[in-house]
């Protein structure tokens, strides 16, 4: 494994008796694409900020290529930041905007041109030159902020939350060509989002934070396929949670309600007796026995909600709901709300919380 | 018509009419100086005096020296205070504020037990000293109205914002304030330049005690002596006032403009 090329090594910040961020450890390889996913408030900004140098961590190293830069001011650490507000500067055009990291870092005028047509293309928006921020939209004005961090050629890009400001369909686009720009420059970036499938959809890596903390780091597969805590099952993806209880630790029987599933070798060191939150994500539920599962439950249907292409429905076992979604056939009705109706699922699809 | 629209007529015209009826009569005076007709006599006597035009040179000159030192201190104070300490806003207002209650006479008085030629600090003996002296309490007059136009103008903009942004690009202190924050509240700064420079030019009372060859003195000497000359002077005064409005206008055409506020 290489050296990591940015390496945050037991941060934490305080302000005052509150502490917001504690412990916060990552190592990101070169040219690696890293989420900070979490919801308000977790400190993922924080740590972003830190990495900026626009907050002082209390205690803790940032590295960047091999160079403490945890005390180097903003000024000095030559790192690229994009703004969920855009930033941009209303009294300068696209061009001077684009510009403006390059001549502060004294680039003769020919070269800064030459570099800013080089970026305006690439952001495919080079007619846009001589306008002034308020004549743009938010997602062009977003790109003329990325065109503008990118074009001092930084170590880092860290992204501050891009694109919460824009509506549904630019945030789609624009994420796309954020990871699209990345890649081709190979860039190492932090993007910070609190939208699951924006971290799930462009990351190499995504740290999910809670509480300051780090709660698990791994791959979009990994994080949403094996979430390695409760809070993070519950905060990427839908996912329904079971309350059971261990009848039988050695042979790894556990009650739902009234009915008994095996998790035979899921339970890692529950004894019998035990309470267990036990999690499926609805796509490995069926309604009714489908070959390859398992394990089935019996409930009623509770609600039916009509979605288009999907009918999300949702059942309820005992005193547990689990939602679902079938396909929409136009050949077989939807279910009906008050029907007795089994649930089938892969035992391996469980996860134990813990 | 609806009574609703009757009465904000009457509203207006009467508006109106203080306002233009004091201004009539001493455009209206100011003609009268010839006997029988109406002539631009008393105009001609106030430009004509050489010591019109060196007192009001001496006074534009002061001006621009206040509005230089006034945005010198209020710009980066009032962008500091709004970036990192915003917990203070309220003490520096007040001190702000204080001018308005601190009569011009109270400065004076102050200087002169400093400064007098018997102190040990005798630089009211000199000219040139003397002069910034001057420059300096007009500077401390016009705090209020020059700090009041700066802070709004930085409301209009996301200051920690723009300086983050300027400072990850590689920005030093000085630039951010000179490339970005100066320039997006520049019609901000005109503003307190303009009221700045209004209070210059007619204040009386410093540069009378100070003994300085400004325009208030010399508008106070000629109302004291003459009928028709101070009133064709208040007209002169009016004009210049609404130019520099106009001129602010003109200005703020090419103002920077933000997504928040475009036009």
């Amino acid at each position: 494994m290489a050296d990591p090329f940015l390496s945050i090594q037991h941060v934490r910040k305080s302000f005052g008796a509150t502490t917001v961020v504690q412990d916060f450890n990552l190592d990101v390889e070169p040219g690696e694409f890293v989420s900070f996913l979490g919801p308000s408030g977790c400190g993922k900004t924080t740590v972003l900020r830190m990495v900026a140098g626009f907050e002082e961590p209390s205690a803790g190293k940032i590295v960047v290529g091999g160079k403490d830069i945890t005390r180097l001011k903003p000024n000095q650490r030559n790192v690229g930041m994009v703004f969920q507000a855009y930033a941009l500067f209303p009294n300068l055009t696209v061009a001077q905007n684009i510009a403006f990291g390059l001549k502060v870092g004294g680039m003769a005028k020919a070269d800064a041109d030459r570099r800013v047509a080089e970026m305006l293309d690439m952001i495919k928006l080079p007619q846009m030159a001589d306008r002034y921020p308020y004549q743009l939209s938010g997602g062009q004005q977003q790109r003329i902020a990325l065109a503008r961090a990118i074009a001092p050629k930084p170590k880092l890009l860290l992204l501050d939350e891009p694109l919460s400001a824009l509506d549904a369909k630019v945030r789609v686009s624009l994420r796309e060509e954020i990871r699209s720009i990345q890649k081709k420059l190979g860039i190492t970036t932090i993007f910070v989002t609190h939208d699951q499938e924006e971290a799930l959809s462009i990351s190499d890596r995504i740290a999910v934070m809670y509480g300051g903390k780090a709660e698990q780091v791994g791959t979009p597969f990994e994080i949403y396929n094996r979430p390695a805590t409760k809070f993070v099952a519950n905060f990427v993806g839908t996912l329904n949670v079971l309350e059971g209880k261990v009848t039988d630790a050695s042979t790894g029987k556990v009650q739902v309600d009234t009915q008994e599933v095996s998790l035979k070798g899921k339970l890692n060191g529950s004894k019998s007796g035990d309470t267990l939150s036990l999690a499926l994500r609805p796509e490995a539920i069926s309604l009714a026995r489908q070959p390859g599962h398992d394990t089935s439950l019996s409930g009623e249907i509770a609600e039916v909600h009509f979605l288009g292409s999907v009918i999300r429905v949702r059942v309820g076992i005992g005193g547990n709901t689990v939602s679902l979604d079938t396909f929409n056939n136009s050949t077989t009705p939807p279910p009906v709300v008050g029907d007795k109706a089994d649930i089938s699922f892969s035992s391996g699809d469980m996860l134990v919380l813990h | 018509m609806k009574a609703g629209k009757f009465w904000a007529w009457v509203v207006f015209i009467l508006g109106a009419a203080y306002f233009f009826i004091p201004l009539i009569a001493t455009v209206e005076f100011s003609l009268r100086m010839r006997r029988g007709v109406y002539s631009f006599d008393a105009y001609k006597v106030v430009l004509g005096d050489s010591q019109f035009q060196t007192t009001f040179m001496y006074s534009v000159i002061v001006a621009i020296f206040t509005i230089l030192l006034g945005v010198l201190i209020v710009v980066p104070t009032a962008y500091w205070i709004r970036l990192r300490l915003p917990q203070l806003r309220p003490v520096v207002e007040f001190i702000t504020l204080l001018p308005l209650v601190i009569p011009a006479i109270v400065i004076v008085f102050g200087y002169i037990r400093m400064y007098g030629s018997n102190s040990p600090l005798p630089f009211l003996s000199n000219n040139v000293a003397t002069n910034a002296l001057l420059v300096i309490g007009y500077a401390a007059l016009a705090l209020p109205y020059m700090y009041r136009a700066v802070d709004t103008g930085l409301r209009t903009i996301d200051v920690r914002t723009l300086t983050e942004a300027a400072q990850i690009l590689g920005a030093g202190w000085g630039t951010v304030v000179a490339r970005v924050i100066l320039p997006n509240v520049l019609i901000a700064v005109l503003s307190g330049a303009f009221l700045t420079f209004a209070i210059v030019i007619g204040e009386f009372t410093m540069a009378s005690l100070l003994n300085r060859p400004a325009f208030g003195p010399y508008l106070q000497n000629l109302v004291a002596n003459r009928a028709y000359e101070p009133a064709a002077l208040s007209i002169i005064a009016f004009i210049i006032t609404w130019g520099c409005m106009s001129l602010i206008q003109v200005l703020s055409r090419f103002a920077p403009k933000s997504a928040n506020r475009p036009n």
